[in-house]
């Protein structure tokens, strides 16, 4: 269920899904392997010291009721302190090293010559509305040529949702009066590998109401030829320009007429 | 009725304010929410058989959802973990009972009744199905019209008004109350945890009261702080989260306490690092208020304030780490006993070392990014919130025989805790495997459905295991062997140096460690004189070196004795839960059509039920807050004890103190909100709604009160009657000066300008909003002020307080807080 897409333009290219994987299989890699070490030592340890029933040591302590934990001279705590520095330095180090590929993250790969194209992406009770540069909208399917670096502009009209698709491993929050961003490309490698059109599972993943769990999409790719062929039907496409017009929200306006001047598509 | 009833008395329970007494109503009345926040789950889990299964609607299943995650976090958790507090802590630091018995009392009705609210929520057309977080704007009635939404918000509201007093309580008691030689550092750990624990509560759940105000007041008055596009959602995400976070270590940190307890007790061995696991949940608790933003990291922050908060986020683990070390080098070199309790609390242990793990994946943004809103997230807070609580049924083992007095079953616990650890992972483990299932969906992708099957056998056998529990403890509460005094080889608290159950005021004698461990001193009562300190011998000391004493001198009453009976706390929450059972459904059976003035204003109510029972609640409240008043009740302070730092402060003016600090936040809260919307909305495009010379006669007015009140108090001191009825009767006028003033000014707004709670001719209607609903929570707050006023105005004339003038200078305290909070709103609305 995880695919790795991997992208053609240039080797300084990474989709989320690449980061997402690499930074997921070392977190993973060695929180395995610090939670079996510190479980099967305390587990040891735990046997090991069980109380056998036989004579307590010489040196066994035992508290009694009413005494005061301080000026007990309670055990050293030098060998805590090892382990607190061991794990302070696995954890930071962890987390450095995630912070250098969230920047990557953030910004997206540099496009180059090669325009982007950016979409807003719109959540209603119960689906996602995705408008296009050219004013075109299509309702739950995304539509997007491969090798392109695709720009999400994602906003809601009515209530708080989370746009995402596990597959791309990408994810944006929907909020009223708000837009957030994230992006995503998939490369025509994995396109052919689908079949000539690879598609992609769009889930909510904010509790939105009583449609929430069947407020599904779907994110399709096809070769850059096929969907610029497409999309030059979808110009002046009266019925969705219609449907554009006669939306009421008046909050998203602006993030529309924005989507439509920024997005210079080179087709 | 200051006499108490025997235990197999019903009025016992309707009218007790001892410590333990409320403990055990806690406890069990906790465990009833764990069966209620259980059956939830089991709905849930089987809904989540097949993703083709529709047991549930979508909208019950949202319900399902919701009110699985309120109860259990807020209905279950922290008051099954303040049933062992209410009991044991005074037990623990060698107090008699808490600071304020009647308000402890009060705080356990409220809770009752707010999860009885709760309850009767589901039939007034459906409970909240927002989700435990009520993400705006789906909470506001647009999205969610119920009345039974608005009832679910008000439960939480008046459950919220039970803690804040109880966690003053608390605070008043840690820092009031320890016996003499327990210093700050000596406490045992289950009460420092606590400690940690009530400061968060003070300070979390006043910004939690603040977020439910504003949307009870959303909900309930039409305001539209939640559904504004200016920024509703995010301040909604922002002060939930304020609380949120703090709320993690909050329902954990009492468990963290058990299990610190546990570790001792059952290996015979000290705590390691002992002071610096101190120092690190004093770490925990403040840095928990810096991380909130780490559940936002998807919204529209700037990469700069997420950085800063994934920064805070690892910083909070560190502590969390050396607390875990700190256990497991316990264990080793002592004689571990597997008894259940034990079992328990490492199991617990165990589960919570694989939700930090988990949790530290969390940290990482970029992971973040993908883990949000999906079942990584679910599996990792039950493995902390929830492995944490196995260490409360831990606790339930071990202070078992404390409370009964019987032992119970061995074999039974140990099965129990078998069945449950394994259970537990099957449910929550296998979360984990299929994690990229979205939350709150069950028409999921039908790959994961095995980890969901299987998560679905393990929830009902968990669910099973606790009837093990309950029938281990019902056949051993009947028929078990005795337990003695202390049943544990290598305990060392003082709760178990009394009998079990302890009796009603605890102690043989006053309970003592100033040599160094415990002992029981008996002090020297003069005839018609407070107790004085006995010396080795057991005569009285006169040395006068021990400042403390002081405090019982304040207290006329010091030869009465203690009271620990009152119906008022349980009357005094009903007719609250009655009055919100009524506002619940006021917004939708009462419709107001503004006219051209107040008289042409149309009232239409549709339903009067509502309103009527609002009306009849708000009448039993007052008549039991008015009987609280003028009830005798007699709780000493401690006299002879520890209080670092607050040495030198009195009991009641240290609760005051607590509360006023909490009321704050709650302020901040509020005034927070206006500059985030402001801010959002673009601040200079905003002109203030009033004129300003209402807002500066206002400003001087309550300031002049001040005085007055200050006045009064010197007037009191003076042994001067009349001189304290003109300085409080001035107080009083002008705080009437005040409300006309203001009343004056809103119905000019209303009326002549057009701006109303929903509406504003002028500019944003959250505008509007924001100015009547924050100087409406001031306004409240004058009122209220008003009436303890007034109740003071009654007594004095019948001539109290002039031997005791402590309650003018709480009320002083309070008064002077009223007009400073004034100061900040005058030119928030008046000026700029």
């Amino acid at each position: 269920m995880i695919h790795p897409i991997t992208l053609q333009q240039g080797t300084d290219w990474q989709a989320q899904a690449e980061v997402f994987e690499e930074i997921f299989f070392v977190f993973l890699a060695l929180g395995t392997l610090v939670g079996i070490v510190v479980v099967s030592y305390t587990l040891w340890n735990v046997y090991k010291y069980r109380d056998d029933g036989s004579e307590p040591d010489a040196d066994f302590d035992a508290p009694v009721v009413g005494e005061l934990p301080t000026g007990q001279g309670g055990p050293k705590a030098k060998k805590l302190f090892l382990s607190f520095g061991l794990s302070a330095i696995v954890v930071i180090s962890l987390v450095v090293y995630a912070y250098g590929l969230l920047l990557y993250v953030e910004d997206g790969p540099d496009t180059g010559e090669e325009g982007d194209i950016e979409i807003t992406v719109e959540g209603y009770q119960f689906g996602w509305e995705f408008l296009y540069p050219n004013g075109h909208s299509e309702m739950n399917e995304l539509v997007v040529p491969a090798d392109k670096r695709i720009d999400l502009t994602v906003t809601s009209r009515d209530v708080w949702h989370n746009f995402g698709s596990s597959d791309l491993r990408i994810k944006s929050d929907a909020i009223p009066g708000e837009t957030s961003e994230t992006w995503f490309s998939v490369s025509s490698d994995e396109v052919a590998a689908q079949g000539g059109e690879a598609t992609f599972r769009v889930e909510c993943f904010e509790l939105c109401g009583s449609g929430h769990s069947a407020m599904k999409g779907q994110i399709t790719v096809i070769p850059q030829d096929e969907w610029d062929e497409w999309y030059a039907n979808t110009e002046g496409d009266s019925e969705s320009a219609s449907v554009e017009d006669a939306d009421p929200a008046s909050d998203t306006d602006t993030s529309r007429v924005t989507g439509a001047a920024i997005g210079g598509v080179g087709a | 009725m200051s006499e108490l009833p025997p235990t197999t008395s019903i009025r016992r329970w309707l009218v007790t304010t001892n410590h333990k007494d409320i403990g055990i109503l806690y406890l069990i009345t906790a465990l009833f929410f764990l069966l209620f926040g259980g059956v939830l789950a089991l709905l849930i889990r089987v809904q989540l058989w097949d993703p083709a299964n529709q047991v549930l609607s979508g909208l019950a299943y949202n319900e399902a959802v919701t009110a699985h995650g309120l109860i259990m976090v807020f209905w279950f958790l922290s008051p099954f973990a303040f049933g062992f507090a209410n009991y044991f802590v005074p037990l623990q630091i060698g107090a008699d009972d808490l600071a304020f018995p009647r308000l402890n009392a009060l705080s356990y009705w409220m809770y009752l009744f707010s999860g009885i609210l709760l309850a009767v929520s589901f039939f007034q057309g459906g409970t909240l199905s927002a989700g435990w977080t009520m993400y705006a704007p789906l909470n506001v009635p647009m999205y969610t019209p119920s009345i039974g939404s608005t009832g679910a918000v008000l439960a939480l509201f008046m459950f919220v008004v039970g803690v804040t007093a109880s966690t003053v309580n608390f605070l008043t008691s840690i820092h009031h109350s320890r016996a003499e030689g327990m210093g700050i550092m000596d406490m045992p750990m289950f009460t420092w945890s606590m400690l940690a624990t009530v400061w968060m509560m003070l300070f979390a759940f006043a910004a939690l009261l603040a977020v439910g105000l504003l949307l009870a007041s959303d909900r309930v008055l039409g305001s539209v702080y939640f559904s504004a596009t200016e920024g509703g959602s995010l301040l909604w995400g922002h002060l939930f989260w304020f609380f949120g976070h703090p709320e993690v270590y909050i329902v954990f940190f009492p468990a963290l306490g058990v299990m610190l307890e546990l570790f001792q007790t059952f290996s015979g061995r000290r705590l390691v690092g002992r002071k610096w696991v101190i120092i690190a949940i004093c770490l925990i608790s403040v840095q928990s208020f810096l991380v909130w933003m780490h559940h936002m990291f998807l919204t529209t922050i700037n990469l700069e304030i997420k950085t800063l908060m994934m920064a805070t986020t690892i910083g909070i683990s560190l502590p969390f780490d050396l607390v875990v070390f700190a256990l497991i080098y316990t264990l080793m070199k002592g004689r571990i006993q597997f008894t259940t309790p034990f079992l328990f609390a490492f199991g617990a242990l165990l589960l919570f070392i694989l939700g930090g793990i988990t949790g530290v994946f969390l940290g990482a943004i970029v992971l973040d990014y993908e883990f949000r809103g999906t079942y990584w997230v679910v599996a990792h807070f039950h493995y902390v919130m929830f492995g944490g609580a196995t260490a409360l049924f831990g606790g339930a083992y071990y202070w078992f025989p404390k409370i009964t007095g019987k032992m119970y079953d061995e074999f039974l616990g140990k099965l129990h805790f078998v069945i449950f650890f394994v259970s537990f992972n099957m449910v929550y483990f296998s979360m984990f495997l299929g994690w990229e299932t979205p939350r709150r969906v069950f028409e999921y992708n039908p790959e994961f459905q095995i980890f969901h099957q299987i998560g679905s056998i393990g929830a009902f056998v968990l669910g099973f295991s606790f009837f093990i529990m309950f029938y281990n403890f019902a056949k051993s509460y009947v028929s078990g062997p005795e337990a003695g005094e202390n049943p544990w080889d290598y305990s060392r608290t003082a709760e178990w140096a009394v009998s079990s159950p302890p009796p009603l005021e605890n102690w043989p004698n006053r309970p003592s460690y100033a040599s160094g461990k415990l002992e029981f001193v008996k002090d020297y009562v003069p005839d018609g004189g407070p107790a004085v300190k006995a010396d080795e011998n057991g005569n009285a000391a006169t040395d006068g070196g021990d400042t403390h004493s002081d405090h019982i001198r304040d207290y006329p009453y010091w030869d009465k004795h203690p009271s620990h009976a009152s119906i008022w706390p349980f009357t005094l929450s009903l007719a609250t839960g009655i009055m919100l059972l009524g506002l619940s459904g006021f917004n939708d059976s009462v419709a107001f059509e503004i006219g051209e003035s107040l008289g042409s204003t149309a009232i239409t109510v549709s339903n009067a039920a509502y309103p009527m029972l609002a009306v009849l609640g708000l009448l039993g409240l007052i008549f039991s807050g008015v009987k609280w008043g003028l009830e005798e009740f007699y709780a000493p302070p401690s006299e002879f004890a520890e209080r670092w730092p607050f040495n030198g402060v009195e009991k009641v003016k240290l609760g005051m103190w607590f509360f006023m600090a909490s009321d704050v936040i709650l302020f901040g809260a509020f005034i927070s909100a206006a500059v985030f919307i402001r801010y959002n909305a673009g601040w200079r495009t905003w002109e203030p709604l009033t004129e300003s010379l209402p807002g500066l006669i206002n400003t001087f007015v309550l300031l002049t009160s001040s005085f007055t009140v200050i006045l009064a108090l010197v007037a009191a001191h003076r042994n001067s009657r009349k001189g304290l009825l003109a300085s409080l009767g001035t107080t009083i006028l002008l705080g009437l000066t005040f409300l006309s003033i203001k009343m004056w000014e809103w119905h000019h707004e209303v009326f002549d300008r057009g701006v109303t709670l929903s509406q504003n001719a002028h500019g944003d209607p959250i505008q509007a909003s924001i100015y009547y609903v924050t100087t409406g929570l001031h306004g409240v707050h004058v009122v209220g002020g008003m009436l303890i006023a007034g109740f003071l105005f009654y007594r004095a004339y019948h001539g109290a307080y002039l031997d005791d003038e402590r309650p003018v200078e709480y009320f002083g305290l309070y008064w002077h807080f009223v007009d400073i909070v004034w100061v900040f709103l005058f030119p928030l609305f008046y000026l700029f």
